[in-house]
C-alpha cells in the first residue's frame, strides 16, 4: 500500500466465484475464497492476510503459497500486485524446533568429515 | 563467534563461483547451503548447455557441476552442508542451524546465492499426490533414478518445461502433452522441436480444468482459454495420466535479503522481488552481495558469471586487490556475460513479440504454438541446403547465443561467426566427411546429416538419438517426422555411440528419396 | 517397477545397500541413503500423509524438502520431510494424520 488513503478505497462487497474452493494455502488449508473474503473483512496488507487467516504460517512457511495470496488479494484490492508489501521476512527462514533454537552456540565453523 | 571475510550462502553453480573467485584473491571463504549435497540445481540438468566455449557449451550440466565443486576441493574453499542458515541481520551476522544448534557468524562481508524456488499454479486437483513440481520429476530422474510416474502431462513451456518433458521422455516416461496458457512457446524452438519429433502434442493457449483421482491423480482435463481467461466451451480435452507436473516459472528466494533491510524492488522480468543491486551485485546495505537466480532469474550459464563478479567485488570491498583490477576483471566477466544476453530470448526482450532473425529471416510461428517448422519453412533457413553427397542440415532458427557446431567441424563447413547469436549457415563449397560431429555437439538436437545420394530411391539421415533403448543396426522401424508423425519404413544403417560424442548417439537411418526434407526421427517398431 | 536400471545419460546411479525398513506395519526394501520418498514411491507408496483439516491425501509435491507435503512420522517423530530426509535400516514409517499418527476418528 502506498498511503493510509487506500485501506478506505472502495472495492466492493463479496461476489462469490467458481473456484473459490480452491485450497491456496496448502499447509493450512485456506481456500481462494477465505483469502478473498479476508481482504473484504478489511484485511489489506499481506501481514494482515496472514495473520488472520493463517495462509503462510504452516510448516513450510509461505514457500508455496506467498506468490498466490499475493496474486489473489491484489486482484481483489483491483491493483498491481508489485504494488503489495510482501509479508515480513524474519527468522527463522526455515521451520526449527523450539528446542534446536534453544541451543545456541558461539563456537567456530565445524569442520566437515 | 566467529570472523570470517566472506560468508556465502548457497553452494549452487553461483555461489560456488563466487568462492572460487575470492578464494583465488585470498579471503577466508565460508559457504553454507541447506542441502545434503551441494551444486544447487546444477547436477539435475543432464543436457548440453547452449553458449559458446568460454560458457562450457555443448558440456553436460552435471559434468559443469562436478568441475565446479573439483576446483572448489582444489582451492580449500570450505562448504558446511546441511546448514540452513535461518537469519541474516543487518551488521552482517548470521544465524546457522547445523544439525541440533543454532550458531552465530559474522562475515566481513556476505554474499546471497540462495537461488529460486518454483512458481505455483492452482487448479480444482492440484492438491492430489501426482503433482509435482518440474523440479521434482527432475530430482526424482536423475538424482535418485526413479520414474516420477508412467504417464505425465505438462503444464508450462518455458526451458524448464521442455527439457524436463524430454527427461521424462528419455527415461521411458509417456508424456501425453505439454500445455501452456500462454499463446506462444516459451523456451526454445529447438528444445520444442526435441519432443514434438518425438510425438509429444502441444496445446496452447491450454489450461487445466481439472486433475482428477480421489487418491491421487488418475487423469487430467485441460480446456483451451480465451483472451479473458475463460475455458472456451467445447475445448475440453481428457488424458489418463498419474502425474502432472508444473514448470511456471521460478521466483527468487530473496527472503533473507529483506530481513537484512536491502531496498527490494519488483520486477516481474527478474521473476518476483529482488534486491537493488549496481553493477558489482552489491545491495543497498555495504557488503551484501547477491549472485544467481536470487538476484533476477535467468541461467546456470549467467549464474556463474555473477558469481565471479560478485566474488571478485567482495574481495576488492576487503582490500584483497586494486581498484585496477577490480575493473579489469570484472569489464571481462561482464562481457561473457552480455554475449549471452542477446537474441530472441534474452532478459531484455522479455514479453516483446519478435517476428524477424537478425539476419531477416521471419521466425517461424508455426515453431511458436505447435513446437515444430513445417517442411516448408525449414527450407528458407541459412542452415538448411540442398547438396551432393552427405552434408549437414541444421534446422536452427532463432537467435540463440550458441556456437558448438561451428567449432564442432574440422572442414569449416559450418560457419556463425563472431556473433554467437547469429544461425549457422552451412557452406555448400565446403566438403562435409560425415563424421557427425556437429550432430553430437548440438545442444538443441537440431542437426541432421542428409544424404540424398545414399542409394538410389534411398537418402541417408543421421539424427541425434539420446532415449531409452538404442537402436540396432541392421534392424527396421518406423521414420517419424517433426511432430512425430508415422511416415514410413526406415531401416537402421549404422549405429555409432563414440565417447566423444557424450552420450548423444548417431543413428543413420535409411528412407525413401523423397522422405528425406520430412524424416526427423525413428521409433522402434512395436514388439 | 519404476526405479530406473540404465539412465540413458548418467548411467548407473549408485545407491547405498539394500536394507529393511518399515512402512505401516510391513516390511520394505530401499536403499540406505537415498531418501524415503524415494524408497517408498519404488514400493509403490503414493499418499504420505492426510491432511488435519480436511482429511486429504497428500504425497511428494516439490522433492526438494520445501513444500513439506511429504512429511510422515519417522521412528515416532512426526513432520519428518520424507523427500529430504535419508532411509536407515529399521527405519519406522508411519502415515501422518494431521499431526501424529493417529488416524482420524471416523
Amino acid at each position: 500500500m502506498d498511503c493510509i488513503n487506500e485501506r478506505n478505497t472502495d472495492i466492493g462487497t463479496f461476489q462469490p466465484e467458481s473456484d473459490d474452493a480452491i485450497i491456496v494455502c496448502r499447509c493450512e488449508e485456506i481456500t481462494k475464497g477465505e483469502i478473498r473474503k479476508a481482504v473484504h473483512d478489511g484485511m489489506r496488507t499481506l501481514t494482515e492476510v496472514r495473520r488472520y487467516l493463517r495462509a503462510g504460517m504452516g510448516l513450510c512457511q509461505g514457500q508455496t503459497c506467498a506468490k498466490l495470496v499475493k496474486n489473489i488479494v491484489a486482484k481483489e484490492l483491483k491493483i498491481s500486485p508489485a504494488k503489495l508489501e510482501p509479508a515480513t521476512s524474519r527468522a527463522p527462514m526455515r521451520p526449527t524446533e523450539m528446542k534446536i533454537l534453544a541451543n545456541e552456540t558461539l563456537e567456530g565453523v565445524p569442520k566437515n568429515e | 563467534m566467529e570472523r570470517v571475510d566472506l560468508i556465502i550462502v548457497g553452494a549452487g553453480p553461483s555461489g560456488l563461483s563466487a568462492a572460487i573467485a575470492a578464494k583465488e584473491y585470498g579471503l577466508r571463504t565460508v559457504v553454507f547451503d541447506e542441502n545434503e549435497k551441494p551444486g544447487g540445481q546444477l547436477f539435475k540438468q543432464i543436457h548440453k548447455f547452449f553458449g559458446s566455449k568460454e560458457h562450457k557449451a555443448k558440456i553436460r550440466g552435471y559434468k559443469i557441476g562436478q568441475e565446479l565443486l573439483k576446483e572448489a576441493a582444489e582451492l580449500g574453499v570450505e562448504v558446511v552442508l546441511n546448514s540452513t542458515v535461518i537469519g541474516l541481520y543487518q551488521d552482517k551476522e548470521i544465524t546457522v542451524r547445523i544439525a541440533d544448534e543454532i550458531r552465530h557468524y559474522k562475515g566481513d562481508t556476505i554474499i546471497i546465492a540462495t537461488g529460486a524456488s518454483e512458481n505455483m499454479v492452482m487448479f480444482d486437483g492440484w492438491t492430489l499426490p501426482g503433482v509435482i513440481g518440474a523440479g521434482a520429476a527432475q530430482t526424482m530422474l536423475n538424482l535418485h533414478g526413479i520414474l516420477p510416474g508412467n504417464r505425465i502431462l505438462m503444464l508450462g513451456s518455458g526451458n524448464v518445461g521442455l527439457v524436463v518433458s524430454y527427461q521424462l521422455k528419455q527415461c521411458g516416461c509417456d508424456v501425453v502433452a505439454v500445455i501452456d496458457a500462454a499463446p506462444k512457446i516459451g523456451g526454445y524452438g529447438v528444445h520444442a522441436s526435441k519432443i514434438a519429433r518425438t510425438g509429444i502434442p502441444f496445446y496452447l493457449p491450454y489450461t487445466i480444468i481439472k486433475a482428477e483421482g480421489t487418491d491421487h491423480v488418475t487423469g487430467v482435463t485441460i480446456g483451451k482459454v480465451d483472451s479473458t481467461w475463460n475455458i472456451v466451451p467445447g475445448s475440453e480435452k481428457h488424458f489418463d495420466v498419474d502425474t502432472i507436473c508444473l514448470a511456471v516459472g521460478l521466483s527468487p528466494m530473496s527472503q533473507l535479503l529483506k530481513m537484512a533491510g536491502c531496498t527490494m524492488e519488483d520486477t516481474p522480468k527478474k521473476g518476483g522481488q529482488v534486491p537493488v543491486i549496481n553493477k558489482y551485485g552489491e545491495t543497498s546495505v555495504s557488503g551484501i552481495f547477491v549472485c544467481g537466480d536470487v538476484s533476477g532469474i535467468e541461467e546456470a550459464s549467467s549464474a556463474m558469471i555473477e558469481g565471479k563478479i560478485a566474488g571478485i567485488a567482495a574481495a576488492y570491498s576487503l582490500g584483497y586487490l586494486s581498484a585496477d583490477v577490480q575493473c579489469e576483471e570484472t569489464a571481462k566477466l561482464e562481457n561473457a556475460l552480455s554475449s549471452l544476453r542477446q537474441g530472441m530470448f534474452a532478459p531484455g526482450k522479455r514479453g516483446t513479440a519478435i517476428e524477424f532473425t537478425e539476419e531477416g529471416f521471419p521466425v517461424s510461428a508455426h515453431l511458436l504454438i505447435n513446437g515444430y517448422l513445417s517442411e516448408d519453412e525449414a527450407l528458407c533457413y541459412p542452415g538448411v541446403t540442398k547438396a551432393d553427397g552427405v552434408h549437414p542440415m541444421i534446422e536452427c532458427t532463432q537467435n540463440i547465443p550458441c556456437n558448438p557446431c561451428q567449432d564442432a567441424c574440422q572442414n569449416g563447413c559450418i560457419k556463425i561467426g563472431e556473433k554467437i547469436t547469429s544461425l549457422p549457415a552451412v557452406n555448400g563449397e565446403q566438403n562435409c566427411v560425415g563424421c557427425g560431429m556437429c550432430v553430437a555437439a548440438c545442444p538443441g538436437q537440431a542437426i541432421f546429416l542428409v544424404n540424398d545420394d545414399y542409394e538410389p530411391g534411398f537418402a541417408s539421415i543421421t539424427i541425434p538419438y539420446e532415449l531409452l533403448t538404442l537402436p540396432q543396426k541392421g534392424e527396421t522401424g518406423i521414420g517419424l517426422g517433426r511432430h512425430g508423425e508415422i511416415l514410413c519404413q526406415a531401416e537402421v544403417i549404422e549405429v555409432r555411440a563414440a565417447k566423444v560424442f557424450d552420450r548423444t548417439n548417431l543413428v543413420t537411418i535409411k528412407v525413401p528419396s523423397q522422405m528425406s526434407m520430412k524424416v526427423r526421427f525413428y521409433q522402434k517398431k512395436e514388439a | 517397477m519404476n526405479r530406473i536400471k540404465e539412465h540413458p545419460i548418467l548411467g548407473e546411479i549408485k545407491k547405498g545397500r539394500l536394507v529393511t525398513f518399515h512402512y505401516n506395519g510391513q516390511s520394505m526394501e530401499g536403499y540406505e541413503g537415498e531418501p524415503i520418498a524415494v524408497a517408498l514411491k519404488a514400493s509403490g507408496v503414493l499418499i504420505h500423509r492426510y491432511t488435519k483439516k480436511l482429511h486429504k491425501p497428500r504425497g511428494i509435491f516439490c522433492a526438494i524438502g520445501r513444500c513439506t507435503d511429504c512429511v510422515m512420522v519417522v521412528d515416532g517423530i512426526p513432520n519428518v520431510r520424507t523427500c529430504v530426509t535419508p532411509l536407515k535400516e529399521g527405519m519406522v514409517i508411519l502415515t501422518q494424520y494431521g499431526v501424529s499418527a493417529e488416524p482420524f476418528e471416523v
